[in-house]
């Protein structure tokens, strides 16, 4: 603890003119780093103020605190009496370990390691207020009926509908996925294409922009009606519909992209015997790339609604399709069900654009830290 | 042996500038003379605004003379042409490649990448860069960022290599420390040197020929030649002399443009 204090020893070093050897460093281990800087996090911990005993002790329980709770749900679920002729399965419970094991593979964790520990003491709350949600959702439903059937159908009926329809569920989320993707590439691709050389060429600048600012704010949905008549394949006018969408933006961000970059970034790689195309990509692309990124995660959130509508209005496949023929049937726990696969389907799907983004974009100044 | 190259011919110079803003035409240099001889050592000083960096930018090939020609080994020079590399002032590295990709960048360019490798790794340690090879532009000090400049330029072995006020950024410890980097890559190289500066001292430390410029519109006022031996000491009376003399010089291209003026 002595040497987790701000150093105001220092001054006494300069004063008593000993030679200035700084105390060794701590770690959170409480080891000494040696010669080796501290990585950021340790760091923190160093300069951190110490916490007291009693601020320890609240921490652990807030760690617990989701436990707690996830077993409150299920006591809620088991034990107090459902409304009447409502036939519930173990479904839900299942899905409450899970999730409660999940939380408890943390908790174990962060008893060994205080990086999991510090990052379980931030999500603890949130994970806390997800329980205590199902548990008043499933009271309000299951339990007392204050929000009614059929339109509000409690948490097992809505997971043992995603369970009774899994098949075809996964067959609809690779449905969304190939025609999300087909119409994501081939815009991001035109409009990578396009964006790029309207930045670098005055010439073609001169003939997109205007195309870009006719069509720009037209949402791209707008054309779907027309579409559904003109188009040969109904599959072949989504994927145009959702490219149209993703087009608009990535050439958007790519032009801005390539007009921003700094004049003496072409001029140095033009003196290294840098050929037309390598300025191209191995210029333009790369330093207009935070700004396409921009656009590719604009395009992509513009796709995902462009999907739904398509696969709600024509397509005859696909979550979105799938949301819409439940409603034919007036199941509401699928329907439910239906948006809870589309928002794990989304999640994942921009947490990988994400995950991309970080990569690509590394080489950017303090963005990541 | 072939005959060494990087002979750098300036022939009546005039560059005129259009200020499209103001309509109007800005004459930045005025019949500019300048003979610059293999493996030479040369710099150009003077006030800000003096055309030398337009003059400098002319050799590189990014701007072309209004009226004159510059010539590079009797060659008329028309674009830029990895023989005569150039060191920008600061900001100028690939912010998206690392030190040792952006010094790779002018190989990869030629193509020769896999022959050069060694060469890279040999530029990286020389200029005591090692350890940050695989570090971005932003993580380094302005020093470490101007020694990757140098090297980047230095890599793809330029008959001429010109350096628009490479150090001017940087502090007067990081600055010594560069100067005698450079004098030891320019023997390492014998490449022909252009250094644009304001810093006469620098000008006199590194270099076997000055000329300096007078401003609006920019001429070479004075060439000094200058015979000592290196590495030069500073402090030397010789030194001291030579910098007296080309600070009375250049005062003294301000006196008579206000006796002019008058």
């Amino acid at each position: 603890m002595e040497a987790l204090r701000p150093r105001k020893d220092n001054e006494e070093v300069k004063m008593t003119g000993k030679t200035a050897s700084l105390p060794p460093v701590p770690t959170a281990s409480g080891q000494p780093l040696e010669s080796r800087a501290p990585t950021p996090w340790e760091l923190r911990q160093i300069e951190a103020a110490p916490k007291s005993k009693s601020r320890a002790a609240a921490d652990r329980v807030i760690c617990a605190l989701p436990l707690f709770m996830a077993a409150i749900v299920l006591i809620q679920y088991k034990l107090t009496p459902n409304l009447a002729d409502a036939a519930t399965t173990n479904i839900y419970t299942g899905f409450i370990l899970l999730m409660a094991f999940l939380v408890l593979v943390k908790f174990i964790r962060s008893i060994f390691s205080k990086k999991s520990f510090e990052n379980l003491l931030e999500k603890a709350p949130l994970y806390t207020a997800g329980f205590l949600l199902s548990a008043l959702y499933d009271y309000a439903t299951l339990k007392t009926g204050i929000l009614p059937l059929p339109y509000f159908p409690w948490p097992d009926r809505i997971l043992n509908g995603i369970y009774e329809d899994r098949v075809l569920l996964l067959d609809c989320i690779k449905n969304s996925l190939i025609l999300l993707f087909s119409g994501y590439f081939a815009g991001a691709a035109t409009g990578l294409l396009t964006g790029l050389s309207a930045g670098l060429s005055r010439r073609v600048r001169y003939w997109i922009l205007p195309m870009i600012q006719i069509l720009g704010p037209i949402p791209s949905t707008t054309w779907l009606p027309i579409i559904l008549i003109v188009a040969a394949s109904l599959f072949g006018g989504s994927v145009f519909l959702i490219a149209l969408g993703v087009w608009y933006p990535v050439t958007m961000t790519s032009m801005q992209g390539v007009l921003n970059i700094p004049k003496a970034n072409f001029e140095a790689a033009s003196i290294l015997g840098a050929s037309k195309l390598r300025l191209l990509f191995g210029v333009a692309l790369p330093a207009a790339m935070p700004n396409i990124f921009q656009g590719l995660t604009q395009g992509m959130s513009v796709a995902c609604t462009a999907l739904m509508v398509a696969e709600m209005m024509g397509v005859e496949s696909g979550l979105g399709w799938y949301i819409n023929w439940q409603r034919g049937w007036a199941e509401f726990a699928k329907m439910y069900g239906a948006v809870i696969v589309i928002c794990v389907t989304f999640s994942v799907v921009n947490f990988i654009l994400n995950f991309i983004k970080r990569r690509v974009l590394r080489w950017q100044e303090g963005q990541w830290n | 042996m072939t005959t060494p190259a990087g002979h750098i011919s300036i022939k009546n110079v005039t560059k005129i500038f259009a200020r499209t803003d103001l309509n109007s035409t800005l004459v930045a240099l005025e019949g500019v003379n300048m003979e610059v001889r293999p493996a030479e050592f040369i710099s150009i000083v003077g006030t800000s605004g003096c055309g030398k960096s337009t003059l400098l930018r002319i050799i590189a090939g990014l701007e072309t003379a209004t009226f004159g020609q510059a010539y590079c080994d009797g060659e008329p020079i028309s674009g830029t042409n990895p023989k005569r590399g150039l060191v920008f002032q600061e900001h100028s590295l690939f912010p998206w490649l690392s030190v040792r990709d952006n010094i790779a960048f002018g190989l990869r360019a030629a193509g020769s990448y896999k022959s050069g490798a060694k060469l890279v790794e040999g530029l990286i340690s020389i200029v005591g860069l090692s350890e940050f090879a695989d570090s971005y532009p932003h993580q380094l000090s302005g020093g470490m960022r101007q020694r990757v400049s140098l090297v980047r330029a230095l890599v793809v072995r330029p008959d001429v290599l010109l350096l628009d006020e490479p150090l001017g950024a940087l502090d007067s410890f990081t600055r010594m420390n560069i100067q005698d980097e450079l004098l030891k890559l320019w023997n390492e190289h014998k490449n022909t040197m252009i250094l644009i500066t304001h810093d006469v001292d620098e000008a006199i430390y590194l270099s076997q020929r000055i000329y300096i410029m007078s401003p609006r519109p920019g001429r070479i006022a004075r060439e000094i030649p200058l015979r000592m031996s290196y590495p030069r000491n500073r402090g030397s009376s010789e030194f001291v002399g030579v910098r007296n003399e080309i600070l009375r010089r250049l005062d003294f291209a301000k006196e008579e443009q206000e006796e002019y003026n008058l």
